[in-house]
């Protein structure tokens, strides 16, 4: 499916699923989400690395693509950056969209913050670290 | 406690959702991404401006080509541009090195329009309210919940500094990695990357050294 129509309602689909899911899972609540990073509830960890097991034998079984991927300078600095705000703020990318929709209206600071976070990085790179960052694909 | 999913609804839902995403589209689902991309709109609308362009002038091209074959009696496929030579194979953002060469059924995608980015965003919005309010957890709330008060800072000045300089690591970070938790940890794992595999084993590691040091030194 490459035509546009086709491609955004994949998106909205995705967007409905996934929102609704995390959502469910638990994601959004702090609470929840300190005690997997601490191990003292593995249910939202076994939740993400089920997904992943599920995906890796699905994808080996029908052949998807293994995508090359280059491991540049910026993975593991910007991986122990994101580690770090994700663990103090709560919110990957898109946790708190669900926050918000949850009705933690504090997370559009956290929104506001990410997309600071992303502008700086865009300049930084170009002024700075000169680094083809690539993308995970999308 | 708490009425939310057991592990396996969690993992099957991802998973679902991540399969039938990549299968429908070709593509892979990045949040970071499309956070990115959204927020870089000017920039990306001139993009598709031109790309829309490049594809009128390609038509164009073709046009001619077969009024050109119709006047001088030969077929229209000999004066028509090669694929390659009209660009057909350029990808923008999209791996097309050796390996991706290699399996041609996928091989070549132009980024999904900015506006489906937009709509992904937005969907997450009223999908995450959907859950909320069917499972009877939504309250509009001008804090972040008990967990956050006694692990993190029940102050709340203290709190929009937190959440601000966390949402800004969160942002600078997945854009220096390439990827965040969907694109790199469900999408790329899943394909088995080693970039999304040491991506995520980075910041899962360092959130849960950071999130021992909230819950029992700080």
């Amino acid at each position: 499916m490459r035509t546009r129509g086709g491609v955004l309602g994949a998106n909205i689909i995705a967007g409905l699923a996934l929102g609704y899911i995390v959502c469910n899972i638990g994601f959004g609540d702090y609470a929840e989400l300190n005690r997997m990073f601490t191990f003292q509830d593995l249910r939202m960890l076994f939740a993400f690395a089920g997904a992943v097991a599920i995906i890796v034998v699905v994808f080996a079984v029908l052949g998807v693509r293994r995508t090359p991927g280059r491991i540049h300078a910026g993975v593991v600095p910007g991986a122990v950056l994101f580690g770090t705000g994700w663990a103090i703020s709560g919110g990957c990318p898109a946790i708190p969209i669900i926050q918000v929709a949850s009705g933690y209206l504090p997370a559009l600071i956290t929104i506001a913050g990410v997309g600071v976070g992303m502008l700086l990085c865009g300049w930084a790179n170009a002024r700075y670290f000169h680094l083809d960052r690539g993308s995970c694909g999308l | 406690m708490n009425n939310y999913w057991p592990w396996w609804a969690g993992a099957i839902g991802l998973a679902l959702v991540t399969i039938n995403y990549t299968l429908t589209t070709d593509r892979s689902l990045g949040v970071s991404s499309a956070w990115d991309r959204v927020l870089h709109w000017r920039s990306e609308r001139r993009l598709e401006v031109l790309d829309a362009q490049f594809a009128d002038d390609r038509a164009l091209v073709d046009a001619f080509a077969a009024a050109t074959a119709e006047q001088f009696g030969t077929g229209p496929g000999a004066l028509t541009l090669p694929d390659a030579e009209r660009g057909d194979a350029q990808a923008a953002g999209q791996d097309v090195g050796p390996a991706a060469a290699e399996s041609a059924p996928v091989a070549s995608l132009r980024p999904a329009p900015l506006v489906t980015q937009a709509a992904l965003l937005l969907s997450i919005l009223f999908g995450g309210w959907i859950a909320a309010v069917a499972a009877g957890r939504f309250q509009l709330r001008l804090d972040m919940g008990n967990g956050y008060r006694q692990l993190v800072t029940a102050n709340p000045t203290t709190m929009i500094v937190v959440l601000f300089v966390g949402g800004v690591l969160v942002g600078f970070g997945t854009r220096l990695a390439g990827g965040c938790s969907s694109g790199h940890g469900l999408s790329g794992c899943g394909r088995l990357r080693p970039v999304s595999i040491l991506a995520t084993a980075v910041f899962f590691g360092t959130a849960v050294v950071v999130s021992f040091l909230l819950w029992k030194v700080i």
